[in-house]
């Protein structure tokens, strides 16, 4: 493995099951390796397999064979309970459509994540919940719900609550995509901006071009992922 | 941030289901707590009111009638035993006590209770205590010379508004013997306190037929022998002689608590099916919750929740809502036992609802348990909720 390498795949397949016995393939990859502190934009088409990958390397869904190492960790020679708390402390997830948590403040939200782990004490979780918040222009929203947030402000509220326990590596799910271009563009920037002075190890799925253009690499689905590659032939 | 805050913003998220929820617990609690404190009150109150006199003497009749009538005043007077009986048992070496009564009619509800002194005196094996709260009591008079005058209980005396010096009667046929209110009893949480006592010689005064008698009427006397070994005998004495029975107030409560046993089985089997209605409206409000709550709940798991963590949360949410509906369900059944007590009480069935029952605390712990139970299942949902299948619509 490299020793620099935030995020090492090798030779994992994903099938899920069917009835009559069937599965259906939905990954087929080789070899992938995210180098520490890079970000990468992963891009391909609907069903490629995207989210899937993402799964996998959070340790949310099980590989049907391969290996995921995240740093030195190979996630999935952990028990369940142990594969949720290193999540919770070494990966951070950003959602498409934010999932913020409809009863609790935006402060909240950000603490939560931090309940979860124990990377930061308890009696600091408050104010760092709230220098995150700030530093990501949401000082004067703290106690505000998701309900009376914008989508931009909740989207940099899922961020914060992403970075909330400092992960080395932060997976974001097409993070902008339900948000108009300005505001897209914005929450990009402030999203790079903090996990570069942060040297989060960034994978982002976008299609977004200002993302691609910010990225140091770009994946292909169709490239990465065999099954996919198999498809596109038949 | 712990599990338990968690639980409770979970919970304010949804005020008006929680609350609903509480407040039904709270409902069915009150119910059983206040069921169980007015049966007990029930019972303590025929208890305190018939276990001062160990016999009932009075005519052939009704057991039951007569004890009803005299000591509880809740059944029409039994017929009437001479005077004689009352002189004989009095003379009787066997007899530390015997007490002359007569149930007269009433007045606006309130019952006409005639005896002498001997009712109201403090003796060491007395329960029930008199005081007054103003005025005298009735002077025993001869009769040949009634006074009628009137002592009246607590109760009767609020309802009627009577004051000390009023007089009063009730149909126009009494109106040649009025009533004179000499004192008003403290309340003794008995059937006394609707009650207007007077002297027998007043009794027998305000009836034309009594008037006549040579040998005055009774209903009842109140026996109670020098000692417990006596009371078979007397009690067979009373019982061979043609015109009286004597009767075991324990005995005549017995029927009545066998007959309450059979409401109160009814009640249990009500009280039952309302736990489960509780229990079910709990279960069912934490199901929709956890269901409506899926994608919530696959994200935390997304950010590190484990398995338990969640499944603590909703169960957490359970044991809080059963518990606030649980604290809110005695206070509440306190207060309705109050309420009920208020109105039972003036007609002799005491209850304390300030008494706590040390049985409350493992009421309210089985009311946390169930509670927590019913959202088992709902937990065990939100246990198994599978994370990226949750969140993949969405993400």
């Amino acid at each position: 493995m490299n020793a620099r390498s935030a995020v090492v795949l090798h030779n994992v397949k994903k099938a899920f099951p069917l009835r009559g016995g069937l599965d259906l393939e939905v990954l087929d990859l080789e070899h992938l390796a995210l180098p520490s502190g890079s970000t990468t934009v992963l891009r391909g088409r609907s069903g490629s397999g995207k989210t899937t990958l993402l799964n996998l390397i959070a340790g949310v869904t099980v590989p049907t064979s391969g290996t995921v190492r995240v740093g030195d960790t190979d996630v999935f020679a952990l028990s369940e309970a142990r594969r949720d708390r290193f999540r919770a402390e070494h990966v951070g997830y950003v959602f498409q459509t934010f999932n913020l948590l409809s009863a609790f403040s935006a402060l909240e939200n950000v603490m939560l994540a931090m309940m979860f782990a124990a990377a930061v004490p308890r009696r600091l979780r408050r104010r760092r919940a709230a220098d995150l918040l700030a530093r990501l222009g949401l000082a004067e929203r703290l106690a505000h719900m998701p309900a009376q947030l914008s989508r931009g402000e909740q989207q940099r509220v899922a961020i914060a609550r992403a970075l909330a326990n400092n992960p080395p590596l932060v997976l974001a799910d097409e993070p902008c995509a339900s948000l108009d271009a300005r505001t897209a563009n914005e929450v990009l920037g402030v999203f790079l901006s903090v996990c570069r002075q942060d040297e989060n190890t960034l994978l982002l799925v976008s299609h977004d071009e200002a993302a691609l253009d910010r990225a140091e690499r770009v994946v292909d689905m169709a490239e990465l992922n065999r099954t996919e590659a198999r498809r596109d032939a038949a | 941030m712990t599990i338990l805050t968690v639980a409770l913003k979970y919970l304010r998220g949804r005020l008006v289901a929680s609350t609903l929820t509480a407040v039904s617990i709270a409902l069915g609690v009150s119910l059983v707590v206040a069921s169980v404190l007015l049966a007990r009150g029930i019972k303590e109150g025929f208890i305190a009111g018939a276990t001062d006199y160990n016999l009932v003497v009075g005519a052939k009749g009704s057991p039951t009638q007569l004890v009803l009538s005299v000591v509880f005043r809740m059944d029409l007077a039994t017929p009437n035993i001479g005077y004689t009986t009352y002189r004989d048992l009095q003379e009787d070496p066997r007899v530390e006590k015997a007490v002359p009564i007569g149930i007269g009619d009433a007045y606006r509800g309130f019952r006409y209770v005639a005896t002498d002194s001997a009712y109201f005196a403090s003796l060491p094996w007395r329960r029930k205590t008199f005081a007054l709260a103003a005025g005298r009591f009735f002077a025993d008079d001869p009769p040949s010379d009634p006074t009628y005058e009137a002592l009246l209980g607590a109760e009767a005396a609020r309802s009627t508004g009577l004051q000390i010096g009023d007089r009063f009667y009730e149909g126009e046929e009494m109106a040649e013997y009025p009533l004179t209110v000499v004192g008003i009893l403290r309340p003794t949480q008995s059937a006394d306190d609707r009650a207007i006592f007077f002297s027998l010689s007043s009794y027998w005064g305000m009836n034309e037929v009594a008037r006549a008698m040579a040998v005055k009427p009774l209903t009842a006397v109140l026996v109670r022998p020098k000692r417990m070994s006596d009371l078979p005998s007397l009690h067979r004495t009373l019982n061979v002689a043609a015109e009286t029975q004597a009767v075991l107030p324990s005995g005549v409560l017995l029927t009545i608590f066998n007959m309450l046993a059979v409401a109160e089985d009814v009640l249990k089997v009500i009280l039952v099916i309302v736990g489960v209605i509780v229990l079910l409206y709990v279960f069912v409000s934490m199901y929709s919750a956890t269901m409506e709550r899926r994608r919530e709940i696959a994200t935390m798991r997304a950010l590190g929740a484990r398995r338990a963590t969640v499944l603590g949360i909703v169960l957490t949410e359970s044991a809080a809502l059963a518990t606030m509906g649980g604290v809110g369900g005695i206070v509440g059944g306190h207060a309705v036992a109050y309420l009920a007590g208020s109105l039972l009480g003036s007609s002799g069935l005491v209850t304390n609802p300030f008494f706590f029952d040390v049985a409350e605390p493992a009421v309210l712990a089985s009311v946390v348990l169930l509670g927590t139970l019913a959202g088992l299942l709902p937990a065990v949902l939100a246990y198994r909720t599978e994370v990226a299948e949750n969140l993949a619509p969405l993400s």
